[in-house]
């Protein structure tokens, strides 16, 4: 590994006493009202945003308080299955099996029909360097639903035919 | 509108990985003792105190109640303030309100951090903890959220950023390279900063591995154990301590929507991490205080908070000084070096030297001395106008402080 040098200063060290902080156990608490419908439906194989009457901004997964107009968000819109990359990132962490270091994908995607983004999944494996901020995804509901977040699956990366078109521009210029 | 405060010495510790001969309370003294040193004011003109650093990063909360004798804090009006990243800028308002409001003539505004002191990894798990559980509860994938975690909280949302901002400006990994061997170049010249590499290249930067895409080792900021303090008084009171006052003209201090993740596990509202409509909005409310109307002619100096090269491109212009999307040519041209048009963390910014709860009073302290003409890596531009800025985590709070060599020629709503 290339290790950059820098003009370092040694402090004598004096004096120093080891101390211990154990972390204990914690009882955060949380409202899932909003959360806990939002489940049921995707249990159902259904997407289902919480819109904000009074600006009309769609939150999914549905938020409790509307950060514009602090007004409580009660009405439900379905989504569509499909989505895009809104910012992702790539972990180079070394796994089970991997002997380098490799890119691990992580992404936040907007789902369409909603006003906001939440961190989700590509498929295992997927290479980090084929992602893009806009790339076109689709939903793939797993096969036995829990009624959680892992009714996900994944998002499975679609046809993008933006890409083409640029493509195409590029060439002609 | 209150008393025009103004700012009279501004004072650092040695930063470095490990300040193994001194303590917390020994190391915020280093500050003080220099910023009492560099004007005629000692520790009986100080009316009250205000510090701040980022909690349990060291293993000790109220850290203030250990150190009270250390930064001359007995028998006198105390204020404790901690925000985060932002801490050290969230000081500097609070010493800016001390004086402006009239309840105090001379206030000191400390901040520090000893980061070698604890883990700051479980320093910012408390912070997120509440979150990551609720995920889980939810029945997200550990491993899958460990690895999503760990490109958000290990180099926090500056990857995120990175991606947006270049996807949006095309700029490339040799322009973010480029800020840092600036930055890292400038902190060589800069007495008391902590990653000193004055023979620093692109090319070095862009062989050392990734963190997390498109950061790499070379690209992010150290953790130091380091402290800074700065004296706030009176126009009256300035005379008595110094020829070369620095005026604070404005003051803004912002919250955006948080990044990535919010509570209870619902859906972000800022899609795009690097638009920064915190930023905006500061600078707007700030400017508008100090009567600048023109940000990009009238500052002539700026100290942005910047752990990640990309986030020194986008504050810059966020905050009005360049235009969007053009900040890494600035850089290529060299605008942005110590003796450019537009000078931009002399000091080798918080890329070179990061005690988190100081970083963003050390902005506002350096912007400061670059006016006075007394800082370590003096620009040899004449600085009349100067911006010290701070940003938080993923709260996304964003500090701003505008100072310059003149008391504010007009003034207009806001605080
Ligand atoms: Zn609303």
């Amino acid at each position: 590994m290339v290790k950059l040098e820098y003009i370092k200063k040694q402090y004598p060290r004096t004096r120093r006493v080891h101390g211990n902080w154990y972390l204990s156990s914690y009882q955060y608490k949380f409202n899932v009202k909003r959360i806990n419908q939002c489940l049921e439906h995707l249990r159902k194989g259904e997407l289902v945003g919480l819109k904000c009457r009074s600006c009309n901004t769609v939150s999914f997964p549905p938020r409790l308080i509307c950060p514009k107009c602090l007004k409580m968000p009660d009405q439900w819109v379905h989504l569509r299955e499909t989505a895009t990359v809104a910012t992702f990132s790539g972990t180079y962490a070394k796994e089970s099996g991997d002997t380098e270091p490799r890119p691990y994908p992580v992404v936040a995607i907007r789902q369409d029909g909603a006003d906001t983004s939440w961190l989700a999944n590509l498929p295992e494996g997927y290479d980090f360097f084929k992602v893009y901020v806009g790339m076109p995804l689709k939903i793939k509901w797993a096969e036995d639903k829990k009624g959680d977040f892992s009714d996900i699956e994944y998002y499975e990366p679609i046809e993008d035919p933006s890409i083409e078109m640029n493509k195409k521009e590029e060439t002609e210029n | 509108m209150g008393v025009q405060p103004v700012i009279v010495s501004a004072g650092f510790s040695e930063h470095a990985s490990k300040r193994s001969d001194v303590n917390m309370a020994e190391l915020m003294n280093e500050a003080i003792e220099d910023a009492l040193n560099k004007c005629n004011c000692t520790i009986d003109d100080i009316d009250c105190i205000i510090n701040g650093n980022m909690a349990a990063f060291e293993g000790a909360n109220i850290p203030e109640l250990w150190m009270t004798d250390h930064i001359g804090a007995k028998n006198k009006p105390f204020l404790r303030v901690t925000t985060g990243g932002t801490t050290g800028g969230s000081v500097a308002i609070a010493a800016y309100y001390a004086v402006a409001s009239g309840l105090y003539d001379t206030v000191l505004a400390t901040a520090f951090e000893q980061q070698s002191c604890g883990s700051t990894t479980v320093g910012l798990s408390s912070v997120a903890l509440g979150e990551v559980s609720i995920y889980l509860q939810l029945g997200y994938d550990y491993e899958k959220l460990r690895r999503n975690m760990g490109a958000g909280a290990a180099i926090g949302v500056g990857a995120y950023q990175a991606v947006n901002y270049m996807s949006r400006s095309h700029c490339t990994e040799e322009d973010l390279a480029r800020v840092i061997v600036q930055n890292r170049h400038n902190a060589a010249k800069n007495w008391w900063t902590h990653l000193k590499m004055p023979n620093l290249t692109i090319e070095q930067v862009l062989d050392t591995p990734y963190i997390s895409y498109p950061l790499r080792f070379g690209m992010v900021t150290p953790a130091s154990d380091g402290s800074c303090a700065m004296i706030y008084t009176t126009e009256e009171n300035a005379k008595k301590f110094t020829d070369t006052p620095v005026y604070v003209n404005g003051v803004a201090s912002v919250s955006n929507e948080t990044a990535i993740v919010t509570s209870e596990a619902g859906g972000v509202g800022q899609l795009d991490p690097c638009e920064q409509l915190g930023a905006k909005i500061s600078a707007k409310l700030a400017y508008e205080q100090a009567g600048i109307s023109f940000p990009e002619k009238e500052i002539d100096y700026a100290e942005v908070y910047s752990p990640f090269p990309n986030q020194e491109l986008m504050w810059l212009e966020r905050l009005g000084l360049f235009e969007e999307n053009t900040a890494h040519i600035q850089y290529r041209e060299g605008i942005t070096a110590t003796d450019g048009d537009l000078p931009v963390n002399c000091s080798g910014g918080v890329n070179s030297t990061n005690a988190i709860g100081a970083s963003a009073l050390e902005r506002v302290a350096e912007a400061a001395l670059q006016i006075m003409g007394k800082a370590g890596n003096q620009s040899p531009k004449e600085i009349h106008t100067a911006i010290g800025h701070g940003w938080g985590g993923a709260l996304n709070l964003i500090t701003l402080s505008v100072l310059a060599d003149q008391p504010r020629r007009k003034y207009k709503g806001g605080i």
